[in-house]
């Protein structure tokens, strides 16, 4: 039997075996450095970067020109290093280390880092889910999409809409309590909403996970004005009434905190109230079936109670800035 | 014939594969020079939980509440094993006081009764005796043995000028609830018309707990804490008859009980100033 099969699979381990005698004879994981741990030789010069910046780790880096003043007498360079060398009259002296080292130390010195994304002339797309947190009648989540533009690094002029109307969803309480107590709430639904937005960034951090990664994220503040489309659902007599969406002007006012996955794209949470005036379905019905039918019956009209209403809602979705990339500007 | 042909185009591009191969494998080498080579993610890390005690303080209030608003009075202790992990006990109450009622509530309240044989088991039959709002459901106290998981530690700047060390926790445990409803009745010499099957009995409910916080230390000994909890469970909010017969019980059925209890998904807010022992914390490496 095995001779059968070694026959019938003979072309197949022949080529395995052609494989595993052309295989590598050996791998390396990196190049041994070289004897005596000094650094690796020098290679041809790197070219001159065209921005002009200069890399003072690079050890192919040609030699700077001869400084304007001359050197210090041995000794009193303080050992400046590679800042000595490319620009001398940056090279710290003696008497400047010694004040610095007199100076009293503030233990609790913060040390912070350049900005990790910078937003200053970069838009942000920022697609997003919708889910209202106070209204526990009907809920009104929906996706949405907000554009930003920044003009400075923590200010920023949008728009962004969110679209309700397949969403809304009328909880089953408001019907156990209709059925139970023979009171109705009066209630709404959303087709969508629009505003236009100023963001302001007041705060920014970082966060270390496990003490292994970094991530950046900061908190901003958002506000504007815009619309809402709305319309009562109704529950008080649904055979004669029937709603039409209607603009409903909204300001918004809100927060909202940022979590940087790179430098472009994050992930985003906000908390965003649009207030505005609500159009409420009358609770009371008229008392025959003609008048029942007139919107506009001046005993009993469909629309009764106007009140100021706050929607909050809780956005969750992600940002993506452009450009991708930018370059830091370096005082000198 | 044909598979013959297939064998030898594999033949063909196995050959063609291993003779292109390299003869080594070289990785890169990323040679870090400066001052950061080979130093750690984070230097002299203030270690405010790892080995520290933690009581904090404050009040807490619940969301979209149907009849009943509760603001409980709440604490949490806690010992934190490691930076990252904690044991305690998040635990409140909520004095009567502090039930507040809902426009709803109130609106049922002041509607006359009973509207008709449905209301007359739900609803007491003549306003203000005994209330309405004595029935609906309330949540009187609770304690949650809980694990507290702090995977990220971070600071933030406030205006590029207030620098606040942070960290953002997640928490889950077991919540024990004290919860107030509406009492059974419908049995025999029992009718849920009588004034007083409209009291209201006590239960312990179980339910899981879950959510996260952010905690702000402006100081060693000083925090500041803002926490989300959610707690679901099933309880009868309004004192109704809603079900128990019919198809999938979802009928009145002219009895209040365990039946009756429909599934919320409580959620509270909790805001706190927490005090840690020993006053000052540990600084990693």
């Amino acid at each position: 039997m095995w001779k059968g099969f070694l026959m019938k699979h003979a072309r197949c381990w022949l080529l395995a075996v052609v494989a595993l005698l052309l295989l590598p004879q050996a791998a390396f994981a990196q190049p041994k450095k070289p004897a005596g741990g000094g650094k690796p030789p020098p290679t041809a010069p790197a070219p001159a970067p065209a921005g002009g910046d200069i890399e003072i780790d690079d050890p192919n880096t040609p030699a700077p020109e001869e400084p304007t003043e001359p050197p210090p007498p041995s000794g009193d360079t303080g050992g400046g290093g590679g800042i000595c060398e490319i620009d001398p009259t940056a090279c710290p002296k003696q008497g400047d280390i010694k004040k610095l080292a007199e100076r009293p130390v503030k233990a609790d010195v913060y040390a912070v880092q350049q900005i990790y994304a910078l937003r200053r002339g970069r838009f942000e797309i920022n697609p997003y889910w919708s889910q209202s947190l106070n209204d526990q009648f009907v809920s009104h989540p929906g996706p949405g999409l907000a554009v930003n533009y920044y003009l400075t690094n923590v200010l920023a002029v949008g728009v962004n809409g969110t679209y309700y109307q397949p969403f809304n969803s009328d909880a089953d309480f408001n019907f156990e309590n209709r059925r139970a107590t023979r009171i109705a709430v009066p209630l709404t639904e959303y087709l969508g909403g629009y505003a236009v937005n100023f963001t302001y960034v007041p705060m920014y951090g970082k966060f270390s996970g496990f003490s292994q990664f970094i991530f950046h994220y900061d908190g901003y503040l958002v506000g504007g004005v815009g619309g809402l489309f709305t319309r009562p659902i109704p529950v008080i007599d649904p055979d004669n009434r029937k709603f039409d969406f209607e603009h409903r002007i909204a300001f918004n006012l809100g927060f909202g905190l940022r979590i940087f996955l790179n430098r472009w794209f994050a992930v985003t949470g906000e908390i965003r109230n649009y207030i505005y005036v609500e159009h409420l379905e009358n609770t009371e019905v008229a008392a025959n079936q003609a008048a029942a039918q007139n919107p506009n019956d001046p005993a009993s009209p469909w629309i009764k109670e106007k009140p100021l209403t706050v929607n909050v809602q809780a956005q969750v979705g992600i940002s993506m800035f452009l450009p991708f990339s930018w370059e830091y500007r370096l005082p000198k | 014939m044909k598979q013959s042909f297939k064998l030898a185009l594999a033949a063909a591009a196995l050959a063609t594969g291993v003779a292109a191969a390299p003869e080594t494998a070289h990785a890169q080498e990323i040679q870090i020079t400066g001052p950061l080579a080979g130093a750690p993610a984070v230097r002299k890390l203030r270690l405010y939980r790892e080995g520290r005690a933690e009581l904090a303080l404050g009040g807490g209030f619940t969301l979209l509440d149907e009849y009943k608003r509760t603001i409980f009075i709440s604490g949490r202790l806690q010992y934190n094993v490691f930076d990252w992990l904690g044991i305690g006990v998040f635990g409140g109450f909520s004095p009567e006081a502090l039930s507040l009622n809902t426009d709803l509530t109130d609106r049922i309240e002041s509607t006359p009764a009973p509207r008709n044989q449905r209301t007359a088991v739900n609803l007491p039959g003549t306003v203000g005796q005994p209330k309405y709002e004595a029935q609906t459901g309330k949540l009187g106290w609770m304690a949650t043995p809980q694990v507290t998981f702090s995977p990220f530690r971070g600071k933030l700047a406030l205006f590029q000028k207030l620098f606040v060390d942070t960290d953002l926790y997640l928490h889950g445990g077991v919540a024990f609830v004290g919860v107030k409803e509406r009492g059974d009745c419908g049995g025999p010499g029992k009718p849920c018309t009588a004034a007083a099957s409209f009291q209201q009995v006590d239960r312990v409910a179980v339910a899981p707990s879950f959510g996260l916080g952010l905690t702000l230390y402006p100081s060693n000994f000083v925090s500041i804490n803002f926490e989300y909890r959610a707690f679901p469970f099933s309880w009868n909010r309004g004192g109704f008859d809603s079900r128990g017969s019919g198809p999938d019980a979802s009928f009145p059925d002219n009895r209040i009980d365990s039946e009756d209890r429909t599934f919320k998904f409580n959620q509270m807010i909790f805001v706190a100033a927490g005090f840690h022992l020993p006053t000052s914390p540990k600084v990693s490496e």
